[in-house]
């Protein structure tokens, strides 16, 4: 946990020295959902907003920590500091957590300002209760992004390998999650596959806060699917990352 | 004392060997070369000494532990300097040293920060970013960064490659004053005239250990060839390379007026190292 917080702190430290990194990574989800806010009042005014312009928004954010996270892990390993990490004696399972930590104030801005933006610019407005829950989604969908970065990345031998990733993982998203056609109408088979994919999860329980009469076990459910993905993907990176190049 | 012990150490990269039948001792205290041509092995040798490559079979002790089951206990004791400098670029020169730092659990933390910048010259620069700096400055970071647990073992790959000649000859009397504290310093060139510098060189090539010895003893298995020239006949011999058979082949000519010059022309290390390793030349 020692060498977690470590490497978490130092992490965090380069995010904030990148300044232009930093801005970028805030401001693009915000320009973005700007984006989508001029596409959405070109809709008819029965455009039913809340149901894409907040699933979109955590869509994002789960982008954008996924590209970042996998990118700078490929680096580590490019630049040769995650040799050093090791032979430093830090473990596998402490750097991927190191990782978690050091993003943790990374998607924690982004999910505040992505989610914030979102609900001035549609006018939208929800309970504490419900605005903590969406918050919470979209941060615990974030950690999966970074896992998921970190996994990636064990199969890059620089930066550039990341990128296939993105439509493996980020397209299915978009159309077997429930982001942009309702899962039920979807055929079996690809139900099956969306049900594979994290943001499948998190589009249910927002779908669920925002749509519908809030039911707390399929809440659950899902958030306990959403915390299980965290927990796999950690235990799966940590045996795969490897320490050499 | 031996530092490090190597028996039968094969590495294989799919049908690439990297290094075969690697049998080495590296006495503790002393400055140990590994010499050998880009691609001999020397950095699959010196990443398998420090536990980041898997040896295919053979055994390694480093201070007596096996770097692929030991590497906690292990990795206290070693210094790693890879051949790319492995910084954080963004971050400051202090920060990437207080980093590893702490993840070596180094304590009197701020006064070893403030000795390893003092002794690779870096104070002045303690506070500025990685980015900035120059490429021998960043290779004194790197060392930095090796020396701030005081390993009792250095691991150094290529350190002083693309680096200028003053800087060069600062950091080889760093690894001597560091060799001289009992500190094992490990390092692999590709460079000859570095070569002479160490107590002991093995000489690499195509991942096969070809030579084992000092430089001196090294130096003593090439020739010199002299050449007097009197005023009515000239006479050229190659004999040993050692300053006694030189001495010894002039006395006959008992250095007379008529003597009016002598040239000597003894073979470089360089060229030894040729002559030993045949077909692949050792880059200078």
């Amino acid at each position: 946990m020692k060498h977690s917080l470590i490497i978490g702190q130092r992490v965090f430290l380069e995010l904030l020295k990148d300044k232009r990194l930093f801005g970028l990574s805030i401001l693009g989800p915000l320009v973005l959902i700007f984006f989508l806010k001029i596409f959405v009042d070109s809709m008819p005014p029965q455009f039913p907003a809340a149901r894409y312009t907040i699933p979109f928004a955590a869509f994002i954010v789960h982008f954008f920590s996924f590209i970042l996270c996998g990118i700078a892990l490929v680096q580590e390993r490019t630049a040769g500091t995650l040799e050093t990490m090791f032979i430093s004696g830090c473990s596998r399972f402490s750097i991927i957590a190191g990782y978690v930590i050091g993003y943790f104030g990374l998607v924690t801005l982004q999910t505040t300002a992505a989610l914030g933006e979102t609900l001035w610019l549609f006018d939208l407005s929800y309970g504490n209760t419900t605005l903590l829950l969406l918050f919470f989604t979209i941060l615990l969908l974030s950690m999966v992004s970074v896992m998921l970065g970190i996994f990636a990345s064990t199969f890059a031998r620089h930066a550039g390998h990341v990128l296939p990733f993105i439509p493996l993982v980020m397209i299915p998203s978009i159309f077997l999650s429930g982001l942009l056609i309702d899962t039920n109408q979807l055929s079996t088979w690809a139900e099956i596959i969306g049900m594979l994919l994290p943001f499948y999860y998190a589009n249910n329980i927002i779908q669920e806060i925002i749509t519908t009469e809030l039911i707390p076990s399929i809440i659950y459910r899902n958030l306990l699917a959403l915390a299980g993905y965290v927990f796999a993907l950690l235990l799966i990176a940590s045996r795969t990352l490897r320490e050499e190049n | 004392m031996i530092a490090i012990k190597i028996t039968n150490l094969d590495k294989s990269y799919g049908k690439i060997a990297a290094l075969q039948n690697i049998n080495l001792a590296v006495p503790q205290g002393a400055i140990y070369g590994l010499v050998g041509s880009n691609g001999a092995g020397k950095t699959t040798l010196i990443k398998s000494l420090v536990g980041i490559t898997q040896p295919s079979s053979g055994q390694i002790f480093v201070m007596g532990h096996d770097p692929t089951t030991d590497k906690r206990k292990l990795r206290k004791k070693i210094g790693y300097m890879p051949q790319d400098t492995a910084l954080y670029e963004t971050l400051s020169v202090s920060s990437n040293i207080k980093f590893i730092a702490k993840t070596q659990s180094v304590k009197a933390l701020d006064k070893n920060i403030r000795h390893v910048l003092s002794i690779t010259e870096l104070s002045d620069r303690a506070h500025d970013p990685v980015h900035t700096l120059s490429g021998g400055m960043k290779k004194r970071v790197s060392l930095a960064c090796a020396l701030v647990h005081q390993p009792e073992i250095l691991f150094l790959d290529e350190p002083t490659a693309a680096v200028d000649p003053q800087l060069r000859a600062r950091l080889w009397g760093l690894f001597q004053e560091l060799a001289a504290d009992g500190t094992t310093v490990v390092i692999s060139t590709h460079l000859m005239d570095e070569a002479l510098l160490c107590d002991k060189i093995t000489i690499l090539n195509k991942g096969k250990v070809v030579l084992v010895d000092s430089p001196l003893n090294i130096k003593r298995q090439g020739t010199t060839s002299i050449s007097v020239n009197t005023s009515d006949q000239e006479y050229l011999e190659i004999i040993n390379s050692t300053p006694e058979a030189i001495a010894e082949h002039l006395h006959k000519f008992g250095l007379q007026n008529n003597v009016s010059s002598i040239g000597i022309d003894s073979s470089t290390l360089e060229e030894i190292v040729l002559s030993i390793v045949g077909e692949n030349p050792v880059e200078t």
